[in-house]
């Protein structure tokens, strides 16, 4: 797979040139931002390898009070608008969900190996855990839903012509909305395949940990039901000096009995427990499924999507012209100073 | 399978060296290449949040300095313009270029000059300039198709665009491979020609650095030929899946447009036909109509057992099992639902359009001999009301190409009864059509009846009888491939370029088709791939052609050869420039005549 680098031929023909043209003045490149705060910075590259959402402004501003020729360099900066902080959240919390999975996963394994205990603080570390990766996933969504409300309310806004306010964001809202539901559906899916992970480790814990009680019980009744029709096929003669002997057997069986009862009871909450918290993320789940795209569909396809964001974009354009119309229309009519539209 | 997978590992390159929220910009030429080999969740899992088109980008005013953006376009003029205006003022916080195909130096100076602010920060050339549709089949979709059957005369300027961006798309395709070919070309065909050697002056000459490759034992072949040598082909209506959909409905970057064919769900209105993403195409887009019918009934019965489990949900257990299969069902439904309305649609037009009868004609006209029956059977076919006038069309230009020496007269009766049943036949196509593909100019043996071993094959095989009348047809290509498989292909048909010279079979093998290739000859391709004979066929051509698509060069070069001839000059544009001589009334007070008069390039050709 051939390439070629024409960047050093690209540098040298630019500084070239460079020195060739007359120096512009720091204005000039300042009227090159849109809305929001500004920070200039003078630096000729502003890659930082290491921040992969983080707004910019947290990078410290290089002023130096060098000679016109540096100005040339200069670079307006615009911050990110506001969803990035949002999105940059919900992607933290996913990355902690998958530190909390493979836990997870440990303690998984740990509870289903054979031990002496009677294992409750297995079950509690596990059902702590669920329930925290639960939380996360939920609160991930949570704030995918803010950024997905925020959007299409602005978009349909646009389209329904409602208020002059509206105008006034509209056009920065159309750019705004479409990188921010891209945003989303890449979130989205990591956010679904992380519960679907989190599910699939679910049922195969509890179809073993089924399959462990289920063993032991059937064993100890198989045994108690042995145990009991040998009791009756005693003689009778002895049952005198057999009374004390059996009295105790029949005792430890109770006791035995009892035990076994209460595993059970407790492997049973366990199992409603976990089953819960699958129905929740089931829950999530539907939600979820809304927002990721189907692979291999139309929906998939690049140039599909560039056509449907070229029409929406013109029919935002077309409402905002309509809109402005009207608008002067009705500033002409009343004779009112309204706010010139966009 | 390679060509896919170079166009995916240029882009994997382009985007993974780039951190942060990127956007990226094509144009319309990078949108197919890109479209078909990449899709949309991957880009968005390389954190790509924006596609944009590099000449709609310019309506909106919004910066965006948060996202670096990466542009991917083709070297023409065009872009370069569009791209200084956005350099002058940048609306994003970096930029990194790069091109499909090689730059002029003087382009380079055109945006290093308007680069002011200096946000480039990379500027690479990355030969991505051709579309793979399917693993060994590629196309370039050059617009201006039919120039390819006009001399040079005709239009000059035109002619030359064509066969650069020819050259520079095969020059791609090997550049991705990096391989440097040994050039061949079919004798009889002066554009065949003129592309060989332009190739080989690019590859050997002006650009030798960059096609400097480790030099195999054996070099691989470029074989550029001539649709003319096969106009059968394009002009036969198609029973293999892939081939049948693009020749009725038609599929265009691997996309099929079903909107003005019928009434589908809104989702259901463009689909996509793609062999690498969708396993139950990949395995029937080579089988016949029939076979396709019973798979699709098996996959159908198939969704309909697993929705009746579905449905069928009683404990938790199951209820969990649902959510976990559901976007599997999902995407089940959809590929089902998709081959199921392709398959209908297909059937009512074959219904509508009495396509077995008219197709078994075809087959037998391309294939089998026997003059008399086949004009009997052409002119029933004429005379029957619901055959359509593309139908009537083609038979009458199947038998044209196969008797054209025989029995002159009949072929002048089938003319005219042509013209007298279709309205919007224009006279002299099939004429034409002789004119450029007649038995004359064509090289291949293209019906088997030059050759005395062909004639005892093709008798051989009328007696042993076929198992099944519409596929029994096969390209030309095929015979080409063989006589390459065989180290037979002939230096008098198909001369080496300059000093070009091969000895021994190939192991590589590109052909090009100038004028377009057809879904059935990348079939032919991809079959006899399979039989892995130690030879690697790939096919490539300037369009993937169906019969609508081939009639519409013919018609458009005619016009222009015509136009050239001085002979469809109309009467009413003479009448307004006679008139504007005089000084216009005031009843007809218009500028239209000052107008046409300063039009002259229209006498011009």
């Amino acid at each position: 797979m051939a390439t070629r680098n024409r960047t050093l031929v690209y540098r040298k023909y630019r500084d070239a040139l460079k020195s060739v043209r007359a120096p512009t003045s720091s204005s000039a490149s300042s009227s090159g931002a849109g809305g929001g705060p500004v920070i200039e910075l003078v630096s000729t590259s502003l890659l930082n390898p290491n921040r992969n959402y983080a707004p910019l402004s947290t990078e410290d501003p290089v002023c130096t009070e060098k000679s016109d020729a540096s100005s040339r360099g200069a670079l307006t900066v615009g911050l990110p608008p506001a969803w990035v902080d949002l999105s940059e959240e919900v992607a933290a919390n996913v990355q902690r969900a998958r530190v909390k999975m493979a836990e997870l996963t440990k303690a998984h394994a740990k509870a289903l190996m054979p031990s002496f205990g009677d294992g409750k603080e297995d079950q509690r570390l596990i059902e702590s855990l669920t329930q925290e990766i639960t939380n996360l996933i939920r609160k991930s969504e949570k704030r995918l839903q803010r950024l997905s409300a925020a959007g299409p309310s602005e978009d349909s806004n646009v389209r329904k012509n409602v208020q002059s306010v509206a105008l006034l964001s509209g056009a920065f809202s159309i750019i705004q909305v479409i990188p921010k539901s891209s945003a989303n559906r890449s979130l989205a899916t990591d956010l679904q395949t992380l519960s679907m992970d989190l599910r699939k480790k679910q049922s195969t814990y509890l179809k073993r940990l089924r399959q462990q009680t289920e063993g032991q019980d059937g064993d100890d009744l198989e045994m108690n039901l042995n145990g009991s029709t040998s009791r009756m096929d005693g003689d009778d003669l002895d049952d005198m000096m057999f009374n004390e002997r059996q009295m105790a057997k029949i005792k430890k069986n109770e006791a035995f009995t009892a035990e076994r009862e209460r595993e059970i009871q407790q492997a049973s909450e366990d199992l409603f427990v976990v089953v819960e918290s699958v129905n929740e993320l089931a829950q999530i789940m539907k939600d979820l499924s809304v927002l990721v795209i189907d692979q291999g569909t139309i929906v998939d396809r690049i140039d599909y999507n560039i056509q449907n964001v070229a029409s929406t974009v013109d029919e935002g354009l077309k409402q905002l012209q309509k809109k402005e119309g009207r608008g002067r229309g009705v500033m002409i009519h009343w004779g009112m100073d309204a706010p010139e539209p966009v | 399978m390679v060509l896919v997978s170079a166009v995916r590992d240029y882009l994997s390159r382009m985007l993974q060296d780039i951190s942060g929220m990127k956007v990226l910009i094509l144009d319309s030429h990078t949108v197919s290449t890109v479209s078909v080999a990449y899709s949309q969740s991957e880009l968005l899992q390389k954190e790509v949040f924006l596609v944009e088109l590099v000449d709609s980008i310019s309506k909106s005013r919004e910066s965006m300095s948060h996202l670096k953006a990466v542009y991917f376009l083709a070297p023409t003029s065009e872009n370069i313009q569009y791209l200084r205006r956005h350099l002058v003022a940048p609306r994003f916080g970096e930029y990194h270029l790069f091109f499909s195909n090689i730059l002029k130096d003087t382009q380079i100076h055109i945006l290093a000059d308007s680069d002011e602010h200096e946000v480039v920060q990379q500027l690479q050339e990355f030969y991505a300039d051709f579309v793979a549709t399917d693993p060994y089949h590629f196309t370039l979709n050059v617009p201006s198709n039919h120039m390819y059957m006009l001399p040079a005369v005709v239009d000059h300027s035109n002619l030359q665009c064509f066969c650069d961006r020819v050259v520079d798309g095969i020059a791609a395709v090997f550049l991705a491979l990096k391989r440097r070919p040994v050039i061949r070309y079919q004798r009889t065909s002066d554009i065949a020609k003129r592309i060989a050697q332009e190739t080989a002056k690019l590859m050997y000459q002006q650009e030798s650095g960059l096609f400097d490759f480790r030099r195999t034992e054996i070099s691989p072949l470029l074989l550029v030929i001539d649709r003319r040598d096969d106009p059968v082909t394009p002009l036969l209506n198609q029973w293999t899946y892939q081939a049948m959909v693009h020749e009725l409905i038609g599929i265009q970057d691997n996309k099929v447009d079903l909107q003005n064919i019928g009434k589908f769900p809104k989702d259901q209105q463009e689909v996509v036909l793609s062999s690498e993403q969708d396993a139950f195409f990949k395995k029937n887009m080579y089988e016949n109509f029939g076979d396709i019918g019973m798979n699709i009934k098996q996959l159908v019965d198939e969704f309909q057992q697993i929705s009746k489990s579905n449905q069928n949900i009683q404990t938790i257990e199951d209820m969990a099992k649902f959510v976990d299969n559901y976007p599997e069902y999902r995407k089940m439904h959809g590929n089902v639902s998709k081959h199921v309305a392709l398959v209908t649609e297909m059937s009512k037009l074959v219904e509508e359009r009495k396509l077995m009868v008219v197709s078994q004609t075809e087959q037998e006209l391309a294939c089998n001999g026997g003059q008399v029956a086949a004009f009997e059977a052409v002119t029933n076919l004429l005379n029957n009301e619901s055959v359509s006038d593309i139908d009537r069309l083609r038979l009458v230009m199947l038998y044209a190409l196969r008797y054209e020496k025989e029995s002159p007269v009949q072929l002048m009766q089938l003319f005219n009864k042509l013209s007298s049943k279709s309205r919007k036949y224009k006279p002299g196509l099939v004429q034409f059509l002789l004119k450029q593909a007649g038995v004359d100019k064509r090289t291949g043996d293209l019906f088997g009846n030059r050759d005395f071993l062909n004639i005892a094959r093709n008798m051989a095989r009328g007696l042993k009888g076929v198992e099944n009348v519409y596929t029994q047809h096969q390209p030309l290509l095929f015979q080409t491939m063989e006589s390459i498989s065989k180290g037979r292909l002939r230096d008098v048909d198909y001369p080496f370029v300059g000093n070009h010279f091969q000895q021994g079979r190939p192991q590589d093998v590109v052909i090009f088709i100038v004028g377009g290739t057809t879904y059935e000859e990348s079939r032919c391709v991809a079959l006899q791939n399979a039989m892995n004979t130690g030879i690697r066929f790939i096919l490539g051509g300037s369009v993937i052609l169906n019969s609508k698509r081939f009639l519409k060069d013919l018609e458009e070069a005619q016009r222009l050869a015509l136009r050239t001839e001085g002979k469809t000059y109309p009467i009413n544009l003479e009448a307004k420039i006679y008139s504007s001589s005089h000084p216009p009334s005031d009843k007809n007070r218009r500028e239209e005549p000052i107008f046409l008069l300063t039009k002259p390039d229209i006498r011009r050709s």
